[in-house]
């Protein structure tokens, strides 16, 4: 569920055909929303029969000592008794109507709980995007303008083990230093900026990473171009060369890796969510999958991939509309 | 990447991109914004000042509508906000609640005469009419309620204002203490035919102590005392509950005043809260039992009833009530737990001894032991280890299987009764405090959970489900007890106890089902 880890700036969409103006681009739009739709369908299927294959939720519905009869009477009114494929078909006249089911657990429409959950999770991705831009960026700067003595390697090698640690672990270990050791945070819970540090910086260590790299690349690049030189040859100071002139350039990759970024901090989210007891959509879904609701993991797993097709969709499109290259016919 | 790459330099429409980065940034001030919004505290320094009680559990409910649930951390809030029929006292006797009394008419009508001048959160009279649309509407398949109780109850039906008759397919001596929890909850009818279901659950109206403020999903649910209560006010104002998630959160919550009482703690998280300034922990004897299940149907050294007793002088229960669950649990010596109705004080535990189980064993043909598994829901890992240790001692090699909590009850409630291997460690909360309910669907020979076929148990087990005579069902109890201990179809466990861990705030006690109803409850402000 992650991004591929992109040291170069990517490269415009190879598919972006010849286009002439607003039809060539609408056209393009049209054909992406297609696409999108697909593989949403496609998601939405697997993840149907995926959870069904995990067990049956009455017996997690009803206690042990339940009857065989009590379990059927209830099985029946949740239309689990149905064949499969009937379930299925109802399951998709739902989703053209807009219409996610109920909760199995909760009992109420699977689209109020999550609209419940969101807005925690929403501030979590806002709040690791902070953390991302406040270390990426002038870990980024510091790093190509060290390029290639110690504290450059020092800072590469630290992002680069902040990307290749998996979350779930970094959160463990800051709830042990900063909570259990320290007593400087809470471990867990939510509501006020205390209980949001932990969770968004670990959250976050990912994607500084992704961000720190990329920008150090692209900096490079662009410092070793001529109007840099030029600038220099006016006496610019180093910091203010990358700050005024470099930084301009060397953007345009950044704010498209930060744009999917954001689908990624969204779908990070179920980890981090879970060691930290975050009431979010990704806390639901971990809930959801060991209550065996189905309709509400069904809903999670295809919000979540609407998450990143959409977003992948805005940074694409955003990217052909504005680099202009992209624009014009190869 | 020194050089320039001819096709990586970037083109220098600077209008365009100096429109990039200013949305860009202002999307990300957008962004961060939220993150900033959190900062602002919760309400818990204004309860502090005022008579308001907060509560945690380590869940949230999982509904409000108190017919479409069936677990204790719901059951615990709602019961604040509804009557049941009939409550169990701290004298674990059953008391009038919305019923003033009740009798068996004949074997198979249970009728009850209510409490007059009951009114509803919103001015509704709560009468017969009331309780009989309630349990309807719990029987009713459409409702989809987990209750499961009420089993027996086919109908309803109204005597008169203040008198209900309950019709059951067979005589139910314990259906009156079926209704002092989930299944004896009273809806008002009117209400619910105005606002319907969906409505209903998002505002609940009961006849409860406490009327419903507001609730923020995982987060806080909010309740005022309800002046009109026929019981007279609550003592405190206010009533706050919220989830705890782990124990390191609830000390900090303890500590900060954020919450005075925190409920459900396992002796893991209690041992967590030791020695902290300003946290007590109050232990009472409750009532989830646990046992080990022996399956004697299939062929294994488990059908030979020296095996089972062997098994059951090795586990050194006192011991691993010491080691694992920090004192916290009382051996139970044959099933039924103390406290419930039925327990026989007479019945002495196993004498625990290594060698006793080790001759037991060589008498049964197995003076080097045998290997077995012992199959657990994950969460309780720590005891299955210990048990799996313990075992080893006397030479039976136990290999612990574990399985993630729903797997597990999945196969416990199968038709298989093997799914869960040769031994399994279970655990049944007896909230009835009726010791019917924990032999129920384990011990006689048709049940589902039952691996143990004892023509003597399923005559004991009619005795004491059908009689209608409590002092023949309390002999017959008795009987059971002690057929149990002579046969050990089950190593017979402990009663885990009701942990508490609050601040110098509330004075509360509760009763042995440890359920959360804070009308008693008083705070020191």
């Amino acid at each position: 569920m992650s991004a591929p880890t992109l040291d170069k700036p990517p490269t415009p969409a190879e598919t972006t055909p010849r286009r002439t103006g607003r039809t060539g681009l609408l056209r393009t739009v049209l054909r992406r929303l297609a696409t999108a739709l697909f593989v949403l369908l496609c998601t939405a299927t697997v993840s149907f029969f995926l959870v069904r294959l995990s067990g049956d939720p009455v017996k997690i519905l009803l206690p042990p000592d339940a009857t065989a009869e009590q379990e059927n009477v209830l099985r029946a009114s949740l239309g689990l008794d149905q064949p499969l494929f009937a379930q299925y078909l109802d399951y998709l006249w739902g989703l053209l109507r807009l219409d996610f089911g109920d909760s199995l657990v909760y009992g109420q429409p699977v689209s109020e709980i999550l609209a419940d959950r969101l807005p925690a999770t929403i501030e979590l991705a806002a709040a690791a995007l902070a953390v991302t831009l406040v270390v990426a960026v002038p870990a980024g700067i510091f790093a190509a303008m060290r390029r290639g003595r110690g504290s450059d390697h020092t800072v590469m090698t630290g992002v680069l083990l902040g990307q290749s640690t998996p979350p779930f672990w970094v959160g463990i270990l800051l709830i042990l230093v900063f909570a259990v050791w320290l007593r400087a945070l809470p471990a867990s819970g939510y509501g006020t900026f205390a209980n949001l540090v932990l969770p968004a910086v670990t959250l976050a260590v990912y994607s500084v990473a992704v961000v720190a790299r990329l920008l150090r690349s692209s900096l490079i690049d662009v410092l070793s171009s001529d109007h840099i030189r030029s600038a220099r040859a006016k006496g610019f100071g180093p910091l203010k060369v990358v700050l005024r002139h470099g930084l301009r350039n060397a953007s345009l990759p950044v704010v498209t890796v930060v744009g999917l970024e954001v689908g990624n901090l969204l779908g990070g989210a179920i980890l981090t969510e879970r060691v930290f007891s975050w009431p979010g959509v990704g806390q639901l879904t971990v809930e959801a999958i060991s209550n065996r609701d189905f309709p509400l993991v069904q809903a999670t797993v295809l919000f979540f991939a609407a998450t990143f097709v959409v977003v992948n969709l805005l940074v694409d499109l955003s990217y052909s509309f504005l680099d202009p290259r992209v624009r014009t016919s190869r | 990447m020194e050089r320039i790459h001819q096709g990586r330099t970037m083109d220098r429409s600077r209008p365009t991109r100096r429109h990039v980065l200013r949305t860009g940034g202002l999307l990300l001030g957008a962004l961060g914004a939220p993150a900033l919004l959190t900062a602002c505290g919760t309400t818990a320094a204004a309860d502090r000042a005022g008579n308001v009680l907060r509560v945690s559990q380590p869940g949230d409910p999982k509904t409000l509508d108190p017919q479409k649930q069936g677990d204790m951390v719901s059951m615990n809030v709602l019961i604040n906000m509804f009557d049941t029929l009939t409550t169990r006292g701290r004298d674990n006797r059953l008391h009038p609640r919305l019923a003033l009394s009740w009798k068996a008419t004949d074997a198979r009508t249970w009728r009850f005469t209510l409490r007059p001048g009951v009114t509803f959160h919103n001015g509704e009279a709560c009468d017969a009419r009331a309780v009989a649309f309630s349990i309807e509407r719990l029987l009713d398949p459409a409702t989809k309620s987990p209750i499961v109780e009420l089993r027996f109850v086919k109908g309803v039906t109204v005597v008169d204002r203040l008198t209900v008759d309950f019709h059951t397919t067979v005589h139910d001596p314990i259906l009156p203490a079926k209704l002092s929890l989930f299944g004896g909850v009273v809806v008002p009818p009117r209400h619910l035919a105005e606002v319907g279901d969906a409505e209903f659950a998002d505002h609940p109206v009961g006849t409860g102590p406490f009327t419903y403020v507001s609730w923020q999903r995982d987060h806080e649910l909010r309740m005022r005392a309800y002046a009109d209560h026929w019981n007279g006010r609550p003592a405190v104002d206010g009533l706050v509950f919220s989830p705890a998630p782990n124990a390191s959160s609830s000390l900090a919550a303890l500590q900060s005043g954020g919450v005075d009482l925190v409920a459900g703690l396992t002796p893991d998280a209690a041992q967590q809260l030791e020695g902290y300034g300003g946290v007590s922990l109050d232990g009472h004897t409750g009532i989830r039992t646990a046992y080990l299940s022996l399956n004697t149907l299939e062929r294994s050294p488990l059908q030979d009833r020296r095996v089972r007793q062997a098994l059951n002088h090795a586990i050194d229960v006192p011991l691993l009530i010491k080691a694992v669950l920090g004192g916290k649990a009382t051996e139970t010596p044959a099933l039924v737990p103390r406290g419930a109705f039925g327990f026989d004080p007479t019945v002495k535990p196993f004498e625990r001894s290594v060698e006793t189980a080790r001759a037991l064993l060589a008498d049964a043909g197995h003076p080097r032991g045998f290997a077995t598994t012992i199959t657990a829901s994950n969460v309780d890992a720590n005891v299955a280890e210990a048990l799996s240790g313990l075992l080893a001692k006397a030479g039976v090699d136990a290999r612990v299987n574990l399985l993630d909590p729903g797997t597990y009850s999945a196969r416990l409630t199968s038709d298989n009764r093997g799914a869960l291997g040769p031994v399994y460690l279970a655990a049944s909360t007896v909230w009835t405090m009726d010791g019917a309910s924990i032999v129920q669907s384990n011990v006689r020979s048709d049940r589902r959970q039952s691996r143990w076929h004892s023509e003597e148990a399923d005559r004991l087990i009619d005795l004491e489900e059908l009689s209608e005579d409590p002092a023949e069902r309390e002999r017959a109890f008795s009987d059971l007890q002690r057929l149990m201990r002579e046969e050990a179809p089950f190593v017979f466990l402990y009663q885990i106890d009701n942990i508490f861990a609050r601040n110098d705030r509330p004075r509360w006690t509760p009763g042995s089902a440890g359920v959360l109803a804070m009308e008693s409850a008083e705070v020191s402000r």
